[in-house]
């Protein structure tokens, strides 16, 4: 992999230590599948990609990478 | 504490009750004049009347709760699409969290998805990037440059490196007169072994980023090549930072302009785009 990029490498890789304890873990909404980052403590998460194959669900604001999303503890 | 996935949803606790949002709670009817609703519902009898304003009233919560706010009043749905490339682009290795990144990953079928939906008429590309991964960065280009919808794009502070292949993808480009653009070589920092084989390969990598650009705008290969290679233009390397005016002399970009001439642009292709198809019908 090559990066072409204006900035430095070195602030671009920098925390890269820091990824690898970064929780993964995968879910569905509505029917689309996704990888999310779970915050740790926490009952939130963050969309990192879709798993899907329609392509129309990449078009949905709601599953935006970023986008936070809340695990709700069973009753 | 367990969680249930599939019961994913909201966080319920965040949003106070209804109750105690005045703001929130749906107008009341001036006079207490009946709703063509209630006034279907049999005369004398509350206790029916009472779960349907429950309903309506739970439902409003429900739609509160489920975006964290209510709705807008939505305009008439746009047949333009806006990309936004910002930040670093990123490609087949997730970058730190301190960079803001454009995930190909996610741009790819979302352009399979503007080329797919009737919706949308044309794309609108808007540039503010320092770069990012070479592949990732010229699959997207040659995604926007084979879409069959009209498409513009419009540099904003700076379209470098990498960004340089996505701003000419599109059929017309435009940067603003501040936006900058930087092109420079493809290197490799870091241990490189194999010195010979590591610079012709190289080489071959920018070769494809120069081929696309040359292909896509009007500059010509030698005068892209020797603003890449210019010597005492940046502090930390070899090569030029274009602004706004100087890359529509050299042929980089098609125009100078803001939003409202892109926009304008993309109407004009669009409708140009329209008759086409009225022809061939």
């Amino acid at each position: 992999m090559i990066i072409y990029s204006v900035m430095p490498m070195e602030l671009i890789m920098e925390n890269m230590e820091a990824m690898s304890e970064i929780q993964y873990e995968e879910t569905e909404i509505d029917g689309v599948k996704m990888v999310v980052e779970r915050t740790p403590q926490t009952s939130e998460a963050k969309i990192v990609r879709l798993l899907s194959w329609n392509p129309q669900d990449y078009l949905n604001p709601r599953f935006a990478p970023g986008t936070t999303i809340y695990f709700r503890p069973n009753a | 504490m367990p969680f249930d996935i599939q019961q994913f949803g909201v966080k319920r606790t965040q949003i106070p009750p209804l109750q105690n949002r005045p703001d929130l709670r749906p107008p009341v009817n001036p006079g207490l004049a009946p709703t063509p609703r209630e006034e279907q519902a049999p005369q004398g009898d509350p206790p029916q009347q009472e779960p349907q304003g429950d309903a309506k009233k739970s439902a409003l919560v429900e739609s509160i709760q489920q975006l964290g706010q209510t709705s807008i009043a939505s305009s008439p749905d746009s047949n333009i699409h806006c990309l936004s490339i910002i930040g670093q682009i990123e490609g087949h290795m997730a970058m730190p969290p301190q960079n803001k990144t454009t995930k190909y990953e996610h741009l790819i079928p979302q352009l399979v998805a503007i080329e797919q939906n009737p919706k949308i008429e044309g794309l609108l590309v808007i540039l503010n990037t320092v770069g990012g991964d070479v592949e990732a960065g010229l699959a997207i280009a040659e995604m926007i440059a084979s879409l069959s919808k009209p498409k513009v794009s419009l540099v904003l502070g700076g379209g470098h490196s990498i960004g340089v292949p996505i701003a000419v993808s599109s059929d017309y480009s435009f940067i603003a007169p501040t936006a900058t653009m930087t092109i420079h070589p493809v290197r490799l920092t870091g241990l490189v072994i194999n010195v010979v084989e590591s610079f012709e390969y190289l080489e071959k990598m920018q070769d494809r980023v120069v081929n696309f650009v040359t292909s896509h705008s009007k500059i010509e290969e030698k005068v892209f090549r020797e603003l890449m290679l210019k010597v005492g233009e940046l502090t930390r390397d070899v090569g030029t930072n274009v602004v706004g005016t100087k890359a529509v002399e050299y042929g980089l970009i098609d125009e100078v302009g803001g939003i409202a001439q892109a926009m304008h642009k993309l109407n004009q292709l669009i409708q140009e785009n329209k008759q086409k198809e009225n022809l061939l019908q």
